[in-house]
């Protein structure tokens, strides 16, 4: 129970960050104020109408026009597919295993379950084929570090949209690489019963986690606002 | 010492006497019941140094002439409280408001109807109430009394007993509850003599004979039911209807007529074991283990404990909730190795009695959610086509004489991995039931074994005639001589208890024709040898012989005519006693040997019904066929029955179609009665997974896959067929594909192990690069 609840909220508060940044970001309104109360109003006014024109928009047609329209099927043959093999896998082990945890109080069981534990393994080989070749992108470049008071604040930290994503990238491939612990540590002699209980409560939170972590990256990366 | 110290002691004496008398009262009883009711915290058991009291609540005198059997109510009953007792698990079936999980159920086995009928007073499922099916508390105590401590059925109120006129519990008495039989430490406890005592319904002398306190003489099944027991011997009887008594042991009684009982507080295992013995069939005595908590020391009432209202513990999750008996969870698998209650929270504090805390390494937590543990680590591994067990109570274990008590049916089933009450999977034992049944609305009532054998007549009676003509043949026959019927491939001789024994012939063809003849020395000659009557040099021995087989034929009860021989074109026959030789009639040209004439027509000696029947059913355990059930439904049909009536076994419902054929088809009540197992647990290194996930994760693991197929009286292959996983309620598709996997998981392990090493690994170093940027160490590289 604790775990739904723990989910809806991280999951509802990431939402809410990302159309956040979005309205900050894109929207004249947002900067036309420095008052919380006011910026609040006028966010909750734009989600409101932008949830609303998004409801009208979206079909099943509209779906596969957008997914048609990724650049990752412009990508060489080899990365498209291995990119596919990640988002696939990803969506497949995200869907199955949070449906089943939240709404199945059996919890995965059955060909579900299968599928999930291939998919892992998929997952696990996509990431890190990934993390080898496309690591190197995303290594951040921060100034080396000084004692300042100006390290506490949270603005002159410089925590910018790009810096986000490429924390989000590596706390995608650091949860990856708990998901694919905690799933081969279970099944090896190792663990006694409290231990595998560990590793399947720490299985989920990574999986949350992981999720969170890829929702914030492919929010900044979708609709991250124009260049120039 | 003086006179006048002597007068002083005495008129001590007497002043305390009155003073002890003045005291005596209500509240002295009360006080004496509070001190019995609680324990004053010694650990020792102690000597039992009793007198007896018979029924009447009047002191044995052992050496008296015809003393009364002892009373367990008036002999323990002063001291431990006899009505509390009575609300005990083994004696409160018929009382008991809460049913409690499923246990192994009371199984009326006949085989001669085919019924195996499975009987509890207590409210388990598939389970027939014995009063609804019409058996008295008199006819349930003759079936199963051989394995009751007493009480319960076996002594019913007093109303009861008035309600049925049929009974002779005046006769018999009543079975009081034998605390001996559980609690009797002496080598002297007899459970085969209770047995015995039971069935001559001497029930109130059977506690008597059973401990070794007396010998008991006499039956009283054989006693007027108008005999009661103030009536005394029977005088003018003394070799039959002979009334029973009862000789004490003398030797164990002081001169104050108080006896020494050798007893245990606990119980020791082998009185438990008594009625709740379960052994695989094939099972040689000297290879079967004991359960692993009885080699570790423990003892059944270690954890089968009780207070005095002998409530036992039973052991399984659940229990304390249903009970209210708190002390249950501690002696659950899960609450004496894990401390925890049902609900898995960590309520008691585990170890108890030294239980190891299980490891389990590297089995994933479903196992603990679905799986009950008795799964891995109780009853007999799975095995192809699982293993067949006796069960004390169910095939008369235990129970030792001349004659031989146990049997094979019920066939009893396990391990059956079943969903219990709590909706997990279970070990269980199951048996198909086998009986007549009438369709009221949708429930089959069973129909009374009795009731159906009257309505057959005959029809279930082939195996009696051909005994009864062997038998009648044995009478004249050499030492080392046996009369026999050859039939198929088998030869057919009487036994001990007035039946046959099939026993089969090497090389014999399946269509050789009955032929009744004489085993002696391994062969089988002919009953009638060939000679020719006509002859002026025949052998007179061989018509002496005929003549002798003619008497023995004479003394078949029921026969359906006059015995006669048929020799070539001569009719051999008794007349005055008198071998009588005669040309047969032309109709009989052609018949040769022995045979019934009546009326002017003759008959095989068995007919070809009779040896169709008994030829089928040789060399298994089945006691009917396909024919025998229809026309017993015919029968059944024309002896008054106008409901739909059915006959069940192997898991299938038989009924007489339009045609007259009979045709079988699956049924609600056709279904196994289960129940779950416990016992033996076997060592953690037989338990199942400790080879692996393949000891039940396999394309063909028996545990899942192996197919039970309904067994029952009747010889058919029209039987239910299931696997082991339709029990689970699990889909055998999905186990096979799971199992299959297993094959490829050593290699899916080694992947997903290279894939988080790499991943891990540049994790671990892009944080390296970023903490030794932060710090300083590491300088950006200038792009070129």
């Amino acid at each position: 129970m604790m775990f739904t609840i723990i989910v809806f909220l991280s999951f509802i508060g990431v939402v809410a960050g990302l159309a956040f940044h979005r309205f900050r970001t894109t929207r004249e309104e947002a900067r036309a104020t420095i008052l919380y109360s006011e910026l609040f109003k006028k966010y909750a006014a734009w989600l409101a109408l932008r949830t609303l024109q998004s409801a009208r928009k979206a079909s099943p047609k509209a779906w596969w026009e957008y997914i048609k329209a990724l650049p990752l099927w412009r990508l060489p043959v080899l990365e498209k597919w291995l990119f596919v093999g990640l988002y696939g896998s990803f969506a497949y082990l995200a869907a199955s295993g949070f449906f089943f945890a939240i709404f199945v109080p059996r919890g995965l069981y059955g060909f579900p379950l299968v599928g999930h534990v291939c998919a892992g393994g998929l997952f696990a080989a996509c990431l890190a084929v990934i993390v080898i070749i496309k690591g190197r992108n995303f290594i951040s470049v921060p100034k080396p570090v000084s004692l300042s008071p100006a390290l506490f604040d949270p603005r002159k930290m410089g925590i910018t949209a790009a810096r986000v994503k490429l924390a989000a990238f590596w706390l995608f491939a650091l949860t990856g690489f708990l998901l694919a612990l905690t799933a081969l540590l279970p099944m090896m002699p190792l663990l006694r019963t409290s231990g595998q209980k560990f590793m399947f409560e720490f299985h989920r939170y990574c999986a949350l986690a992981s999720l969170l972590a890829a929702m914030v990256f492919a929010g900044l990366e979708l609709f991250s606002p124009p260049k120039g | 010492m003086s006179r006048a110290g002597r007068y002083a002691v005495g008129a001590l004496g007497l002043a305390l006497a009155v003073s002890a008398l003045a005291s005596a009262g209500p509240d002295a009883a009360a006080g004496q019941d509070a001190k019995h009711a609680v324990w004053d915290g010694n650990r020792t058991t102690p000597a039992h140094l009793i007198p007896l009291r018979d029924e009447n609540d009047e002191p044995i005198i052992p050496t008296e002439t015809d003393p009364l059997p002892f009373s367990v109510r008036f002999t323990c009953g002063p001291c431990h409280d006899y009505k509390t007792i009575q609300g005990g698990w083994h004696f409160n079936a018929m009382t008991a408001t809460k049913s409690g999980r499923s246990g192994e159920p009371w199984l009326q086995v006949d085989p001669k109807t085919g019924t195996i009928l499975p009987l509890s007073y207590r409210k388990w499922a598939g389970t027939f109430d014995p009063m609804a099916l019409g058996l008295t508390t008199w006819d349930f105590t003759l079936l199963f009394g051989r394995h009751f401590p007493g009480g319960g059925p076996a002594e019913p109120p007093d109303e009861e007993v008035l309600a049925e006129p049929a009974s002779r519990w005046s006769v018999s008495g009543k079975a009081e509850m034998n605390c001996l039989a559980c609690h009797n430490k002496s080598g002297r406890q007899d459970p085969s003599e209770w047995a015995k005592q039971v069935l001559r319904e001497n029930l109130r002398w059977a506690a008597t004979a059973a401990g070794g306190v007396g010998e008991v003489g006499g039956m009283a099944s054989r006693l007027k039911g108008t005999w009661d027991i103030y009536d005394g011997p029977n005088l003018d009887d003394h070799e039959w209807a002979v009334v029973p008594s009862v000789k004490y042991r003398t030797v164990d009684f002081d001169s104050k007529h108080r006896i020494f009982f050798d007893l245990n507080y606990p119980p020791s295992d082998d009185r438990c074991l008594a009625c709740h013995s379960v052994s695989p069939v094939d099972a040689a005595q000297w290879s079967a283990d004991a359960d692993v908590h009885s080699t570790a020391g423990l003892k059944c009432t270690d954890c089968h404990r009780n207070n005095l209202g002998h409530a036992i513990v039973r052991g399984y999750e659940g229990e304390a909730a249903e009970t209210g008996n708190t002390t249950a969870e501690s002696f659950t698998c899960r609450g004496c190795h894990l401390g925890e209650n049902a609900a898995g929270e960590k309520s008691v504090v585990p170890g108890r009695l030294g239980a190891p805390f299980p490891k389990h390494t590297g089995l994933p937590l479903v196992h603990f959610k679905r799986l009950a543990c008795t799964v891995c680590h109780s009853g007999p591994k799975p095995t192809d086509g699982f293993t067949r067990v006796r069960t004390s109570r169910a095939n008369r274990l235990g129970i030792y004489g001349v004659a031989k008590w146990s049997t094979d049916l019920p066939a009893v089933i396990e391990p059956v991995y079943a969903k219990d009450a709590r909706h997990k999977i279970s070990p269980h034992r199951l048996v198909w039931p086998a009986f007549w049944a009438k369709i009221s609305g949708e429930e089959a009532v069973p129909l009374k074994p009795e009731d159906v054998e009257a309505a057959a007549g005959d029809i279930l009676k082939p195996e009696e005639r051909i005994a009864g003509i062997l038998i009648a043949l044995s009478q004249v026959m050499a030492e080392d001589e046996t009369p026999v019927l050859v039939s198929g491939r088998f030869v057919f001789a009487p036994n001990v208890d007035g039946g046959i024994d099939a026993s089969e012939r090497a090389g014999a063809k399946a269509d050789t024709p009955a032929l009744w003849g004489i085993g002696k020395g391994g062969d089988v000659l002919p009953l009638v040898p060939k000679f020719d009557p006509d002859a002026a040099d025949k052998d007179p021995a061989v018509e002496t012989r005929l003549l002798e087989f003619l008497q023995a034929l004479g003394t078949v009860p029921g026969a359906p005519g006059q015995p006669v021989i048929i020799v070539k074109k001569t009719l051999y026959r008794l007349v005055d006693g008198f071998l009588d030789m005669s040309e047969a009639p032309p109709e009989f040209a052609g018949a040769a040997g022995p045979g019934w004439l009546a009326e002017g027509t003759l008959a095989p000696l068995a007919s070809d019904f009779d040896i169709r029947t008994v030829t089928a059913k040789a060399g298994t355990e089945q006691t009917l066929t396909e024919e025998q059930v229809r026309l017993v439904l015919e029968a059944l049909a024309r002896s008054g029955e106008r409901s739909d009536l059915v006959y069940i076994s192997g898991g299938r419902m038989f009924r007489l179609g339009k045609d007259g054929k009979l045709t079988a088809k699956r049924d609600a009540a056709a279904e196994p009665v289960t129940w779950p197992l416990a016992h033996n647990v076997r060592p953690a290194q037989q338990s199942l997974g400790w080879n692996g996930c393949t000891d039940c994760h396999s394309g063909g693991s028996d545990f899942f896959f192996t197919t039970l197929r309904g067994t029952g009286p009747l010889l058919t292959a029209n039987v239910e067929k299931r696997s082991a996983a339709s029990f689970m309620g699990l889909g055998g598709l999905f186990q096979r594909f799971f199992g299959l996997s297993f094959i490829t998981r050593p290699l899916f392990k080694v992947v997903l192990a290279v894939c988080a090493f790499v991943i891990g690994a540049l994790v671990f170093l892009a944080g390296l690069l970023f903490l030794g940027r932060l710090a300083g160490f590491l300088e950006k590289r200038s792009e070129p």
